[in-house]
């Protein structure tokens, strides 16, 4: 072995040496660029990203508002209830679940059903424990029972049995269940398809919001806003509380807590006395609507829209499956019990249009009080014959509405335009959204000669004026809307903006808005014509000859008028005819107002393939309002003989 | 190379800045491992990993008893051990299959009941010394081929197979740099420089389509669109560049680094230790911590320029690729420009095998720097 050979074989590397040092600097130089980047550059971006991987948002839930009527009844509110959840990993099946699974009144089958679902859980766990990662994953909990009574809720607290957890989750409440639900509405989980529009509110997957009525409407009071609080993620094991404390005044950003604000207390201007007594009234008729309105305001007293259904399971309050079963039903049901037939759903408006007509014929001078038309059962106009409900001989205006004889207004109809009459329609608010602002409302339609032309593409016939004329024809309208014209009558002239809602309260009773009456319109008419149409009016459930008389209640006054409106059904193809008979039976229609002389409220009613308005329609209003001037009487004696001091004015 | 001996030379021939250095990363890394396991926000946590301090202390002492026999012995005579050497070191290799644990899908270690240990680390050295050994006695002037290199090319295929059945892509990456870094010493033919970098250009597709496991093209996949996948490997990979960002220019301070406390840093003292360390010192630990292993690397280089034989070089080259390519590599993964590998930092991360490979070759280190 030659040593000088050795070092000079050593040679041969040292050229690499410097170049060795060279591409070793470049490399550590090029990780020092990255931190750099890192640590210096991007510094602010990590230490937040940081920090938000430690802290965790926690919601602090707030109560939503109180729904209640014009006397003070809650009609909407929150129920504390409690939902019992399992998780199949803890819970021990020997001595716990057998318990658990009686208190909550399982039944056997139910029993071994969910005893399965346990079993899966657990051994799908068991393979994800073999895996890795076990401590990553929340165990899984299964929905035990929904709204559990409060002794159970009692037991569990008390014992706290491991792998068993009651969770609140308050439900909205409507103690007087299907009463007036479409005007209340109910409550629906925001999901993802909602959330996605409702961006940007504050919503998250899961929370629940008003769905139609006045829980849609008024959302953003009821609501209220959810709290939060800050919370440092991954604290296990025994840490005492101060070092809790100290972490978090060390990580946690202010603001570190938000208080929940319970959302706005809603109160109505509806009676829900009144609502329970349209309820009464209408019991023995499959469908309709009744509207009540004071004339004098312009605020809804009553409405109801039947069938009905009740918000309490469609919110959920008796379970999901609960809720949609009733959902199923309720869009399968042909009698429509998701319409809210008050405003949503427009109808012919048949006679109860007459005294529109009347006063279109008088202010354009074109009859008189005095003015007879000769009744023999109908009217022919051209090639057609135009029929009326009877013979009524010689008539003037106030025995023609009195006893609702189209054979006048089929004259007055050949006298007068349609756009005249569409144009008096529209005075009175028809053909127009009111503005209730709760639901989906209907315009409903007064035709004029241009929405013929561009409708039938054909000239147009004088035969559709008088089918106008008696609120035939083309003619639409709400309840609602005739409500408002009637009470328009009633009140001289005066057409008001519909108002549900009478002031908005905090939840300790503070009222932070009112909403004063407020008038749309002043129609202007004649006081002697409105005179001459409102004595037949009158005519009409007091005279002998009234279209209402038969079905009066005595000692009850009041004015209106009586329609039955031809309803153009198509039979849909395939229809059961035995089914399908009630679908063609005509709408029955009353409109008035009581009492006669000093209005106060004015009232519609439709029974919906009623038949007839004076047999069907008439005795529904009757009892209402018989109903109602008990109710006035009620309050007016209970409030003397609390304040007997003070004077007693109404 | 001009250099004052007395100052850095205590006694006969120690290596002063050699062992300054080695004992001072060293030191840091337990440090290190303290704040790494000491998870103050978790007590059961911190509960399980109290012995993995105290453990780590023990493999320092066995490794640095096993460093100073290594250091001690001229190393001379482990040119000729190594012809036993390398074949028992193939041995264990294939041992590991039969007797093997197997811990997360691959069998790595062989159980020694109290400890388990983990063959292909120390292969590493023997695969050093013996590519040393081969360059040692290759005296050729002329420049290689590849026919001349095919010796050495065998020698390190063989541990490179047994290890990718493991299968351990990592370690068997180490083996091929370290065997390429002691070559890259002797002069190549132009030619069979071409070839080399024609037949990589042919291995890499073919390996990722017929020899790499899903989840080692996971790891690959992952690194490269790490947002892709936020929840598996591209999720650490993520996780400790956060980390190292969220230490910015002094650190979080020491056991203070969030990250790592509130538990978003997986294997925080194998894997990741160094995003730890940069998240409680900040740049400033970070860079000195990186400066020290490029000392390390450099002054390795220099042992080897001052080696009196080309064993000794390419022993000195082989021990400073190893730690150079390990650091680089560890350090590249945590900041995110390499794909997650498991390849541990050395003489700084936790591990028995791998703290003991590392000071042997401190030690081997230290030899050849004392019999220059």
């Amino acid at each position: 072995m030659n040593f000088l050979l050795q070092r000079s074989d050593v040679g041969e590397f040292r050229r690499r040496y410097r170049w060795l040092v060279l591409f070793v600097v470049l490399v550590f130089a090029a990780l020092t660029v990255r931190l750099l980047e890192l640590q210096i550059i991007e510094g602010d971006v990590h230490r937040a990203q940081a920090r938000r991987n430690i802290v965790r948002e926690r919601n602090l839930g707030t109560t939503r508002g109180v729904i209640r009527d014009a006397n003070g009844r809650v009609l909407a509110a929150n129920r504390p209830s409690y939902t019992v959840y399992v998780t199949p990993t803890k819970i021990d099946l020997e001595t716990i679940w057998p318990k658990v699974s009686k208190l909550v009144g399982l039944d056997e089958t139910e029993k071994a059903k969910f005893l399965t679902k346990i079993n899966d859980v657990r051994a799908q766990a068991l393979a994800e424990r073999k895996s890795k990662d076990r401590d990553k994953r929340p165990e899984q909990q299964l929905l035990l029972k929904y709204d559990v009574d409060r002794d159970v809720v009692a037991w569990l607290e008390t014992q706290d049995p491991s792998g068993v957890e009651v969770v609140p989750t308050p439900v909205r409440y409507y103690p007087y269940g299907e009463l007036g639900a479409h005007l209340l509405g109910y409550m629906r989980e925001v999901d993802a398809d909602l959330l996605s529009r409702l961006e940007g509110k504050g919503y998250r997957a899961g929370d629940r919001m008003g769905a139609i009525g006045i829980e849609r409407r008024w959302e953003s009071y009821l609501r209220g806003q959810r709290g939060m609080r800050k919370l440092l993620r991954g604290l296990r094991g025994n840490l005492s509380r101060e070092s809790v404390e100290e972490l978090e005044d060390k990580y946690l950003e202010e603001p570190r807590r938000i208080e929940p604000v319970p959302g706005r207390d809603v109160s109505l201007t509806i009676d829900i006395e009144l609502e329970a007594a349209i309820e009464r009234a209408m019991r023995g008729q499959l469908a309709g609507a009744v509207v009540i309105v004071d004339v004098r305001t312009g605020r809804l007293l009553a409405a109801l829209s039947k069938p009905s259904f009740d918000p309490n399971i469609v919110s959920g309050g008796q379970g999901i499956a609960a809720a949609v079963d009733s959902f199923r039903r309720l869009f399968a049901d042909p009698l429509k019990p998701t319409l809210d037939k008050t405003v949503s759903a427009a109808y012919p408006p048949g006679s109860t249009y007459k005294p529109f007509t009347a006063l279109a014929g008088l202010s354009d001078g074109l009859i008189d009080p005095n003015t007879e038309v000769d009744c023999r059962g109908g009217y022919e106009y051209g090639k057609r014959y135009f029929r009326c409900t009877g013979v009524h001989r010689r008539v003037n205006l106030q025995e023609a509405i009195t006893q609702s004889c189209n054979t006048y207004f089929y004259d007055l109809g050949s006298k007068i335009s349609i756009d005249r009459l569409a144009a008096i329609g529209l005075d009175y608010g028809f053909g127009i959204k009111t503005g209730i602002g709760v639901n989906p409302e209907a315009r409903g339609r007064m035709p004029t000669r241009a929405w013929y032309t561009r409708r039938y593409k054909e000239a147009f016939r004088g035969g559709f004026t008088l089918l106008s004329a008696i609120g035939q024809g083309a003619s639409t309208v709400t309840v609602l809307q005739l409500t408002l014209a009637y009470a328009a009558l009633a009140n001289g002239g005066t057409l008001y903006q519909p108002q549900l809602v009478r002031s908005i309260e905090t939840s300790d009773g503070t009222v932070v808005q009112e909403f004063p009456p407020r008038v749309r319109r002043m129609v202007s008419v004649d006081a002697e014509h409105l005179n001459m149409v409102k004595r037949g009016l009158e005519g009409v459930v007091h005279d002998k000859d009234g279209t209402a008389y038969k079905e009066r209640i005595e000692g009850i006054d009041m004015s209106g008028k009586t329609g039955t409106a031809q309803v153009t059904h198509v039979t849909p193809r395939g229809a059961d005819p035995d089914k399908v008979w009630y679908f063609n039976r005509d709408h029955a229609w009353f409109a008035g107002f009581a009492p006669s002389k000093s209005p106060e409220i004015a009232i519609v009613a439709i029974i919906e393939h009623g038949g007839g308005g004076g047999k069907y329609a008439v005795p529904v209003a009757m009892r209402v309002v018989r109903d109602w001037q008990k109710l006035k009487e009620k309050r007016l004696s209970a409030q003397q003989s609390a304040a007997p001091s003070t004077r007693g004015t109404l | 190379m001009a250099r004052d001996r007395v100052s850095f030379r205590v006694g006969p021939s120690v290596d002063m800045p050699l062992l300054v250095s080695a004992v001072v990363i060293v030191t840091l890394g337990l440090v290190n491992l303290y704040s790494a396991t000491s998870v103050y926000v978790d007590s059961l946590q911190r509960a399980r990993l109290a012995d993995v301090y105290v453990s780590q202390i023990y493999w320092v002492v066995v490794g640095g008893l096993l460093a100073i026999v290594a250091a001690a012995v001229d190393y001379r005579h482990f040119e000729r051990l190594t012809t036993f050497l390398y074949p028992a070191g193939l041995l264990m290799l294939g041992l590991v299959f039969i007797l093997g644990s197997d811990i997360r899908g691959s069998s790595r270690w062989i159980d020694l009941g109290r400890f388990a240990f983990q063959p292909s680390e120390f292969m590493k050295i023997v695969i050093i010394l013996m590519i040393a050994r081969f360059v040692h006695n290759d005296t050729r002037t002329e420049p290689r081929t590849l026919v001349h290199l095919l010796p050495a090319l065998t020698i390190a295929g063989l541990p490179v197979i047994a290890v990718m059945a493991q299968p351990d892509l990592g370690t068997s990456v180490i083996y091929v740099l370290i065997t390429a870094s002691i070559l890259s010493m002797n002069k190549l033919e132009r030619k069979s420089l071409l070839t080399i970098f024609a037949v990589i250009a042919v291995l890499v597709p073919v390996s990722w389509n017929y020899i790499l496991r899903d989840y080692q093209k996971a790891r690959v996949t992952s690194f490269l669109n790490p947002e892709a996948d936020r929840t598996g490997t591209g999720w650490h990979a993520l996780q400790s560049q956060t980390a190292i960002g969220n230490g910015q220019l002094f650190g979080e301070g020491f056991t203070q680094g969030t990250q790592n406390q509130f538990g978003f840093l997986p294997d925080q003292f194998s894997d990741f230790p160094f995003s730890v360390f940069a998240e409680d010192w900040g740049f400033v630990g970070a860079v000195a911590l990186i400066s020290l292993y490029a000392f390390l690397t450099i002054w390795s280089i220099h042992v080897a320029s001052e080696a009196k034989d080309r064993f000794g070089a390419a022993v000195a080259i082989g021990v400073g690729s190893m730690i150079f390519w390990h650091a680089v590599l560890n350090i590249g993964m945590a900041v995110g420009v390499v794909p997650v590998v498991g390849i541990t930092l050395p003489l700084f991360s936790y591990g028995g095998s791998s703290t003991v490979t590392c000071l042997i070759g401190i030690g081997l280190l230290m030899n050849v720097s004392m019999r220059r």
